[in-house]
């Protein structure tokens, strides 16, 4: 029967399997899962280079604990079973002791209960959905704000901006449907009339259905939330349809410099939600570290559309390398335990974690920057 | 708001700890406009929004009808259920890309040359794959392609990688509007080549002799090949036509949307459905069948839910396949 | 035989005593599961020769079906209608998943096998697809592309007795492998009966089975039917293996991959799918662990199943038997004739 061919690979499996061993200065790993492909891809490749960056700098600079770190980038393809995969294989095969990741809120959700089995601290560097820190995983570790956290920093914006009624229109996921939950609450709260909530699927690329219903309700503003592809393809979708509301984008995944260059004129208008400013470095907490960063990231001829996105990697990897020096080794409780006490320089402001979620089992959060912008004859300009 | 210093918003900063204490977040209660859907009943509005949605649906058609001619064409003639019409379909997007994108060539010169690729391709599939096929099942030619369709994917996300790629047009940034409705222009001159594209496969089915023997070919193929008729030249042409035509709504619609590896799946099916609409084998049927499904589409999305709007093309292939399997134009008996 | 096939039984059994390395046995108990879909769509493609390429669909019912079980739920069936559930414990889940996606299948198979060849392939396309966009649009229920999570891990027997928890890879192991050996038996069983040999007729020749007697619609649909509900088992297995299910797991891709199981393996054999399972299933790591592409990999898959339909079209296990045959003549020639399994 099948005995021969069924040998031999499991022989080959065995050897593979094992040649990985020993060598004395090993580098520290570090798992990173991103979405490099499917329908987050852009911005999950931004959040892998910006790592790299960080990963190479680390290295230059002699490393940590007299030892090279060695990112370990996973494609999760945008899916949360995938994510869930990647981390099964970055935690048993790779044996990791910290990981990065998963970009969307959902592939991020879906990663933390291997978390927890493998007891594997994880920071989470983009995502927003509230649950991720009230769920009591004490593995969690997020540098981005929450959706709440946005919706507050944006509530005086709705007086100034002269907001009168509002649609939604958010990806079905946590990410997009918290964003227009939160936005929505906090419009409610400001006096503001909520008119339509509609959502996409996140790989959906016709939205003429959705506008042509938002058009109909007559708001002077619409909140969008998704990632860049959406948002491009949204912004030329609503010039064509003639929409005249106002349109703000939250969730910091927006690039705007690849929304000029991509959607062109239609970008013009539009305002943007993000934290991190590249065009005015000198605006952020740590301009230094900003300028140094966006001069790392042009060096490799990266999109510079992708720096609003790329500097979360940079910040996860130097929060994350903090800890392990802070801890002395990189074993994954060591690693959680120095990640409370870290006090790191970011690009987007000092990072530093609050205890969030049911106690004895909270989950770390900090207490990032949030900026808007606005684009302008095809100019990013200050608000 | 206007003057300069920080462009920091909101209070966040100063030891602003967020009120996170309550119970555990279960679950975060569904999508969709379901509160304040309609504050107001606005009849001009309404009546406006009705005919955005109908022009949408219009222009969406053209390219739906484009797909499924092609994929019924290959149906009708050779009897292979084609897999890789999807992959056509990208491909004709992603040689648009090389060309406008990559190679700097003029929008207009692309398109032609796209849907050349596309023929090429087509025609190269048929030579290599299925001219030795001839004569087999139904079930095995379906397979082959199917392993075609699985390497041409993923052939595509090695040469381009995951990340989506859009594909900049010449046309105008501000649309045409036509009193309440607007239309941009790239989906007008969509539109437009898709109609054209459509005529001109009539004609040639229709006018030429290549055409006749493409008839006497559907008909019956062992008669036609008795009268003269060159089979494997035939089977050719058609696989070319047919990927042609799925190349040219790639690459008509690569520069509207984006392009990504995946992006012909979702096309394969719909094309499946238009043609099982229109009954497998009939060109006006695929024609009408991509402006119904554009039209469902679009409707369905508009007044029931946005999300389901990729669903209404398999709920319409198996509500039609239930109550009159032979679709509604079909030529000929179902094959069974 | 008998002998080959115990110690092969024993081998198996034994893996996860000597094999520390958890990554190897999640590598197996992932390929195991997609042997056991593989095995079901089999009998489908295999025995009663109808094309069902939307055989995910009942993989994905089953896995939804149980997690929706054992997690609770609350949804509205219509408007204003609605329907509301306690956890329950995982194996009544897994019974569900079964019975539901049997269900399922005894409908599909009322209804699609009506229409064959092209149009029988077309719906049940069209059919994964569907149940693909109600999980993707359905939040209330199926939470949509936010995935079901914390899926619960099997446990059977009581806390305060004996239980035995399915939350480690070697139970998983175990749990998988028992699952793939009663099927194997039960599709043997199967196929041998005389309603597998009507299934047989019906594939080779369906004029002459018709017109001696034999109730096509009955056995087609029983064949849906059975090979549904195994599929729906494999799926409730692998959602609480995994603990998350997303409507992804309805993609094209994953019927795709079943059906080059079963062609390579051979169709309408018991061993392969089998076969085929295990060479699908363990060649994505051993590329990986040659550091080749995952979109490398898919196109090899590509190019094999093209391969495979031009110079095995009857797939390997048929293709060894027969070389065996041929060279082993006198060894083999007391062996009875595979009766059950008539050359196509």
């Amino acid at each position: 029967m099948a005995s021969r061919p069924f040998k031999t690979m499991l022989a080959a499996l065995g050897a593979t399997l094992l040649a990985g061993a020993a060598a004395a200065q090993e580098p520290i790993k570090i798992g990173v899962t991103q979405p490099l492909t499917g329908a987050f891809a852009a911005s999950g490749n931004y959040v892998a280079q910006g790592a790299k960056i960080a990963e190479e700098e680390i290295n230059k600079a002699g490393g940590v604990l007299g030892r090279k770190i060695q990112l370990i980038v996973e494609d999760n393809k945008s899916n949360p079973t995938e994510a869930v995969a990647t981390a099964e294989k970055l935690i048993v095969k790779d044996k990791v002791p910290v990981m990065m990741g998963a970009w969307s809120s959902t592939l991020t959700l879906a990663v933390m209960p291997k978390l927890e089995e493998y007891k594997v601290p994880m920071l989470v560097e983009t995502s927003s959905s509230g649950k991720i820190t009230v769920s009591g995983n004490p593995y969690i570790f997020r540098i981005s704000p929450t959706s709440e956290m946005e919706a507050k920093a944006f509530t005086p914006l709705f007086k100034k901006l002269g907001i009168k009624k509002a649609d939604f229109l958010s990806t079905n996921n946590d990410f997009g449907l918290g964003a227009a939950k939160e936005f929505s609450e906090a419009a409610k709260r400001e006096g503001v009339t909520v008119g339509v909530m509609e959502t996409m699927d996140p790989k959906a690329t016709d939205f003429s259905a959705q506008l042509a219903k938002i058009k109909a309700s007559g708001s002077d503003t619409l909140f969008v939330t998704t990632a860049v592809e959406q948002i491009t393809l949204l912004l030329k979708q609503a010039k064509d349809q003639q929409l005249i509301a106002r349109i703000i984008t939250t969730g910091g995944s927006n690039s705007p410099d690849q929304l000029i260059a991509q959607a062109g004129a239609a970008a013009n208008g539009s305002y943007h939600l993000v934290f991190f400013t590249p065009w005015f470095p000198e605006a952020v907490k740590n301009p230094d570290i900003a300028k140094k960063f966006v001069a790392l990231w042009n060096e490799k001829k990266y999109n510079v559309g992708g720096l609003t996105e790329g500097f979360r990697g940079w910040d996860g990897i130097h929060t994350i390398v903090a800890a392990i020096k802070a801890a002395g080794k990189a074993e994954p409780a060591a690693i959680q335990q120095a990640l409370w006490g870290v006090k790191v320089q970011g690009i987007n402001g000092d990072i530093a974690f609050i205890k969030q979620g049911p106690a004895g089992k909270e989950s770390a959060q900090n207490v990032p920057s949030v900026y808007l912008v606005k684009i302008e004859g095809g100019k990013v300009t200050r608000q | 708001m206007r003057g300069e210093g920080s462009t920091e918003v909101g209070g966040l900063r100063r030891g602003a700890q967020p009120a996170y204490a309550g119970p555990i977040f279960t679950h975060l209660r569904c999508a969709g406009g379901r509160e304040n859907a309609a504050p107001s009943f606005d009849l001009k509005r309404s009546v406006e929004q009705l005919l955005q949605h109908c022009l949408n649906a219009l222009i969406l058609g053209g390219t739906y009808a484009l797909l499924g001619i092609g994929l019924t064409l290959i149906f009708g003639i050779m009897r292979v259920v084609n897999f890789t019409h999807g992959e056509l379909y990208s491909f004709g997007a992603y040689a648009m890309y090389m060309w406008v994108m990559v190679s700097g060539v003029n929008f207009f010169v692309a398109l032609p040359l796209a849907i050349l690729l596309g023929v090429l391709l087509g025609a190269a599939i048929e030579f290599l794959l299925l001219r030795r096929l001839r004569g087999a099942d139904i079930d095995t030619t379906m397979l082959v392609m199917i392993g075609a369709w699985i390497a041409l994917q993923n052939i595509e996300q090695l040469s381009w990688s995951g990340v989506a790629k859009s594909i900049d047009s010449p046309f105008p940034a501000s649309p045409l509007v036509l009193g309440p409705v607007s239309v941009s222009w790239n989906r007008l001159f969509v539109f437009v080549v898709a109609l054209a594209l459509i005529a001109a496969t009539y004609a040639l089915i229709n006018r030429t002799k290549l055409g006749k023997a493409m008839r006497a070919t559907f008909q019956d193929r062992e008669t036609a090949a008795l009268m003269g008729v060159q089979i494997n030249s035939i089977y050719t042409a058609t696989f070319a036509l047919g990927s042609g035509l799925a190349a040219a709504a790639g690459a008509l619609l690569g520069p509207v949307f984006v392009v990504y590896p995946t992006m012909g799946d979702l096309a394969s099916l719909k094309a499946f459905a238009i043609v099982i609409l229109g009954g497998l084998g009939s060109i006006p049927g695929a024609t009408i069948g991509g402006f119904i499904l554009a039209f469902m589409e679009e409707l369905g999305a508009g007044y029931v839910s946005s999300g389901y709007r990729d669903a209404m093309g398999f709920l319409l292939i198996i509500i039609i396949l239930l109550v009159k399997p032979t679709g509604l134009f079909a030529q000929k008996e179902r094959i069974g | 035989m008998r002998l080959v096939t115990l110690a092969w039984l024993a081998f198996l059994f034994s893996i996860p005593l000597w094999m520390s390395d958890l990554y190897v046995l999640h590598v197996l108990i992932m390929t195991g599961i997609f042997i056991i879909a593989a095995m079901s769509l089999n009998l489908l493609l295999g025995y009663t020769g109808q094309l069902s390429l939307g055989h995910v669909a009942f993989f994905g019912i089953g896995a939804y079906v149980s997690s929706l079980a054992s997690l609770g739920f609350e949804a509205h069936l219509l408007p204003g209608v609605l329907v509301k559930m306690e956890p329950k414990p995982v194996w009544l889940g897994m019974l569900c998943a079964v019975t539901i996606a049997g269900l399922c299948g005894w409908v599909i198979g009322r209804i699609s096998f009506k229409v064959r060849g092209a149009y029988f392939v077309i719906v049940t396309v069209s059919f994964a697809e569907v149940i693909r966009l109600v999980a993707l649009n359905w939040v209330e229920l199926t939470q949509g592309p936010m995935a079901l999570n914390n899926i619960p891990a099997l446990r059977l027997g009581t806390p305060e007795l004996f239980e035995l928890s399915f939350l480690r890879k070697p139970a998983n192991y175990y749990l998988v492998l028992v699952v793939a050996v009663l099927s194997y038996i039960l599709i043997r069983r199967l196929v041998q009966s005389r309603a597998g040999r009507a299934m047989i007729a019906l594939r080779e020749n369906e004029p002459l089975a018709t017109s001696v007697g034999v109730d096509v619609t009955k056995y087609l649909v029983l064949a849906t039917m059975v090979s549904a509900a195994m599929a729906g088992a494999a799926g409730a297995i692998y959602a609480h293996y995994v603990r998350i299910v997303d409507p992804d797991v309805f993609l094209f891709i994953y019927t795709v991959t079943m059906v080059i199981m079963v062609v390579t393996g051979g169709k309408g054999t018991l061993a392969g799918p089998v076969v085929g399972g295990l060479i699908f299933g363990l060649l994505p790591e051993i590329l990986r662990a040659a550091e080749i592409k995952p979109e490398v990999q898919w196109v090899i898959y590509g190019v094999l199943m093209v391969l495979v339909v031009y110079f095995l079209p009857e797939g390997i296990v048929p293709a060894v038997r027969n070389w065996r045959r041929r060279h082993h003549e006198p060894a083999t020639a007391a062996a009875p004739p595979a009766s059950i399994e008539p050359a196509r």
